[in-house]
This record gives structure tokens, C-alpha cells and sequence, in this order.
């Protein structure tokens, strides 16, 4: 899917996301603490079983497992997985879960390399290594590529680059949180600015996603509205991160997201769906409610 | 000749993150006489505090804390053969810090490592993906009086408590205590960690009030540090 068509499948209505892929592996055995890429190979039926739980629930687009399958993070993780191989399977695991028609995105997450003055990564390196996943993602058929939870424009902006390169439809997200000013990453950039630079690199909707609950991210749909001209997309937590004794729960209930979900829609989000914590009954009562409100 | 100027002019130079400039005024600031303790405490530990109140307050970001971090370590370098030579006037207490294991977020980590240097804590930092069996280890090697665990992710923060667990099977006095994005008192709690602090400034004061209510052996723990 090339910009052409993916503006044009959007013309038609908004897109309903998937939820947290993660957590939900998590829930499913994976051990805490470890990157979820591993999964491809050695549960490939307990990904897939997300997947199709979120096309049955009403998703329009799923993520490949791949948020961290970028050369540099599958290293830093001491990962046994080829960035080419896991992230072939990743998105033929996606594809074969999902009905037809549904869209199936190559997910790209941040490398986890920092670039200064907080770390030594140079921009160069970390463009290289999101073209090589890019490259693997495209090469398996996904549909269009979708950069998620970037806390550092410059990395994002790479991302963007490496992508377009692929000449599929892209999607860039980054994680903002509420500071007294306004709305910024942890690395200080600002949300308007930042959501105009990734479109102007020639992202064909930006957004954001993760960090925040879904009430406080409908709130950042006006600020991203007068920024940008382009498609917006919006994925919230599922509430505040809470630790109980057998793990971390969400506190948000999915109905209050599905409110919220619908809000963002009709405050001009194109693309919403859901991020770490949410689960397809999140999910199924997000499309139950969209489509109530009968939203062009 | 002493220059109290001095002083606060590496207090800036810390505020601005201004490595060469904080390792210059640290070395004047010793050659006019002012004692090591007086160029930690009346220079360093403010700017950094104050670094520290702007990332609260929302005017400071990572870069800059970083920045910050990185002047008073090096201004550290210069003060400590000093504050050594001197007999090192303090020791706060040894420490044995890391993230946990899975986890490989080092900032928040070498922030506090670097603060509790400047206040006088021996320190030895053991990095990132630390198992609790490693934390032990280390802890029983250098006598530690405490044990400190970051955790950046909402996956990880469980590991702190399997720390928790093996320091006291372990029959160490180290006392335990943890922080990252995640972890609320009410986790630190949840785990029966000693002390938890929201930030690496507040570290200080609760890594300080833990070792100084260090109990006897066996003794009831007193009520644990909260931010």
C-alpha cells in the first residue's frame, strides 16, 4: 500500500488499530522482562493467536511482532534472531492470522541506542539500521510500515527516512508526556513541532502513542490538529501501569478507552487503536463505539 | 586566596552542564583554598539539585539532566584525589547499584550513582541486566550497606522484588532500595523494599536516612523511606 492508497482507504473512514501486543504476550507466558521478537520462532501460534484475536475483534490493521527486531536492539537484547529471518516471519505470521482485508503493518520500534548528549549513537547508524528492518518488513509483504513510541525526534526522523525508502505508506507515532508547558518526549521535543517535522520527512500520518491514558491523550487531538495537515493516529495505554503481586494491571475499564477512542475521532484522529495493557475486549468495545457514533 | 564566587559559579557551571568549565572552577576553587567538602556541598550538590527541581518543574528534559550529570562528574574527578587525601572527611556508606536483570535503561541508574558519589557514598556500579544473584554477591563482598535497583519498564519492575527476596535469604544487612519510571511507593511497599525515591536528587536523602537508621541484625526494620 503506497501513500496514494492508504490516503485513500482513510478517505473512506477512520482505521481501528490493534492493542498491546506485549502485554498480551505476557499474559500468555512470556517471562517479564524479555523482548517479545523471540516469540516469532519459538511461539509463533501464541502470536498469532493475538493477532486474529484483534481481527475478530474488530481491528482493521494489525503490527507485526517486530517492535524490536531493528538490527541494533535484537544485539543489545543478545538475541539469537537475524533481523532479515525474524522479521520475514513476523509479518507472515500477521498475514496468515488475519482475514483479508485486513492491513498488516510492519511495526518499528526504537533501537534503544541514544544519541547525544545521553548516548554515542550517531543518526547515520541508526537511519542504516531501520532501512535493514524496513527492507525485511516490505520484502514479506507487509502493507505499510508503522514507527512506534519514538522519544527522540532524530531517531524518529531517521526511522521516517529509512522507511519512505521502502516506498510503502508510513505511519510515525512518538510518546509524549504531559509537562507543565505542554506536551513533550523525555528528550524535550515539543509535540506540534515534532508531529510537522515527521510529516515534512514524508510520513503520511503521524501521532502518538503509549505513555499517557486515553482521556489525556484525547485532549492532545487539538494541539496535533492545528500542527498538521495530515492524518493523525492515537494509541493509548489502557490506564495507569499498576504492580500487583502476580504482575502489572491496567486500570482503565474498556469502555471508559472505547469513549475516549471514539472522542479522538471525532476530534479529526484518522488511526486509533490501542497500546500497552490493552486486550481485544479493549479493542471490540473501540469499534462498538466508533461505529455508533457513525463517524464519517 | 578563598573566592566564594567561586562556588557559585561551579553551581552554574553544573546548571549549564558545562563539563570543562565545572572541571576549571572545581580546580580553582582548590587551589584558593576551599576544602573539598565546601566545593561539594556549597557548589556541586546545589547545581545538581537545581538541576534536578527543572526536570520536576518541566524546564529541564534528559538532555540536559545528563549535561548537568556529566559536569559534576567531572568536576568529581577533580575533587576527589582531594577529598581522598584528606581521609575523605565522610563515608556516607558503600553502595552496590544496577538495573535489573532484562533491563538494560542505564540513565536514571548512573544519575544516582553519580549523586550519591558526590555525597560522599562509596559506590560501585555494576550496570545494566544485574542479576539478584550478582547484586548479592557484590553486596556481601563490599559490606554494603545498601543495594540499589532500577527499573524502567513495567516487565522489569518485577525483578525488584525477586532482589528484595534474595538479599534477605541471603541474611545480608544491606537494606534494599529501588526506583524507575514505574515504581510507585506503593510497589517499594508491595515488596517490602527499604526506601524508594521518585528522583535521583530525593535518592540522596533516602539512601542517607536508610543508612543512618541501619538496624541491628535481625532487629525490627524501621518504618521504610518514602519520597
Amino acid at each position: 500500500m503506497n501513500s496514494a492508497q492508504l490516503s485513500a482507504r482513510l478517505a473512506a473512514g477512520p482505521l481501528l488499530l490493534d492493542g498491546g501486543l506485549g502485554s498480551m504476550l505476557i499474559a500468555a507466558g512470556l517471562e517479564s522482562g524479555r523482548d517479545p521478537t523471540g516469540w516469532n520462532r519459538e511461539r509463533p501460534e501464541a502470536v498469532a493467536a493475538v493477532h486474529r484475536a484483534y481481527a475478530a475483534a474488530g481491528s482493521d490493521l494489525v503490527h507485526s511482532n517486530t517492535f524490536g527486531a531493528s538490527p541494533i536492539k535484537l544485539r543489545a537484547a543478545g538475541s539469537d534472531d537475524d533481523c532479515r529471518a525474524v522479521n520475514t516471519l513476523a509479518v507472515s505470521l500477521a498475514r496468515a492470522a488475519v482475514p483479508a482485508g485486513v492491513l498488516v503493518a510492519g511495526d518499528v520500534g526504537p533501537t534503544g541506542a541514544l544519541l547525544p548528549p545521553v548516548g554515542n549513537a550517531t543518526e547515520a547508524e541508526l537511519e542504516a539500521a531501520f532501512a535493514e528492518q524496513a527492507a525485511a518488513l516490505a520484502a514479506a509483504g507487509a502493507d505499510l510500515i508503522s514507527i512506534e513510541t519514538m522519544y527522540d525526534l532524530r531517531e524518529a526522523r531517521a526511522a521516517v527516512r529509512a522507511a519512505r525508502g521502502t516506498g510503502l505508506a508510513v505511519l510515525a507515532s512518538m510518546t509524549f508526556e504531559a509537562r507543565r508547558r505542554g506536551f513533550f518526549t523525555i528528550m524535550g521535543d515539543p509535540l506540534g513541532p515534532s508531529l510537522r517535522a515527521l510529516a515534512d520527512e514524508g510520513a503520511d500520518a503521524v501521532g502518538f502513542n503509549c505513555s499517557v491514558t486515553s482521556d489525556v491523550m484525547a485532549t492532545m487531538a487539538a494541539p496535533a490538529r492545528a500542527a498538521v495537515g495530515c492524518p493523525l493516529i492515537g494509541q493509548p495505554n489502557a490506564g495507569q501501569p499498576r504492580a500487583e503481586a502476580d504482575g502489572v494491571v491496567y486500570d482503565a475499564s474498556p469502555e471508559a478507552f472505547a469513549r475516549d477512542l471514539a472522542a479522538m475521532v471525532a476530534a479529526g484522529l484518522r488511526l486509533v487503536g490501542g497500546c500497552c495493557g490493552t486486550t481485544p475486549e479493549f479493542i471490540r468495545a473501540a469499534r462498538a463505539a466508533i461505529d455508533a457514533a457513525g463517524l464519517p | 586566596m578563598k573566592d566564594s564566587r567561586l562556588l557559585g559559579q561551579l553551581e552554574q557551571a553544573v546548571l549549564d552542564g558545562d563539563e570543562a568549565r565545572a572541571a576549571d572552577l572545581a580546580r580553582q576553587a582548590l587551589e584558593s583554598g576551599e576544602t573539598p567538602l565546601e566545593i561539594v556541598d556549597r557548589g556541586l550538590v546545589p547545581g545538581i539539585r537545581r538541576a534536578g527541581e527543572l526536570w520536576e518543574e518541566g524546564e529541564y528534559f534528559l538532555p540536559e539532566l545528563v549535561t548537568s550529570a556529566q559536569a559534576l562528574k567531572a568536576a568529581m574527578a577533580v575533587v576527589q584525589p582531594a577529598l581522598t587525601a584528606g581521609g575523605g572527611g565522610r563515608e556516607a556508606g558503600r553502595v552496590v547499584i544496577g538495573t535489573v536483570e532484562g533491563d538494560i535503561h542505564d540513565i536514571g541508574k548512573t544519575l544516582v550513582a553519580t549523586l550519591l558519589a558526590a555525597n560522599g557514598f562509596t559506590v560501585s556500579d555494576e550496570g545494566t541486566g544485574v542479576t539478584a544473584d550478582r547484586f548479592v554477591a557484590r553486596a556481601r563482598e563490599l559490606d554494603a550497606d545498601l543495594v540499589c535497583a532500577s527499573a524502567l519498564l513495567t516487565t522489569t519492575m518485577t525483578r525488584q522484588a525477586d532482589l528484595v527476596a534474595a538479599v534477605r535469604r541471603a541474611g545480608l544487612k544491606a537494606r534494599v532500595m529501588v526506583g524507575g519510571a514505574p515504581v510507585t511507593p506503593e510497589w517499594a511497599e508491595r515488596i517490602a523494599a527499604d526506601g524508594h525515591a521518585d528522583n535521583a536528587v530525593a535518592a540522596v536523602s533516602v539512601a542517607q536516612r536508610l543508612v543512618a537508621a541501619k538496624p541491628a541484625t535481625g532487629a525490627k526494620r524501621p518504618k521504610r523511606g518514602s519520597r
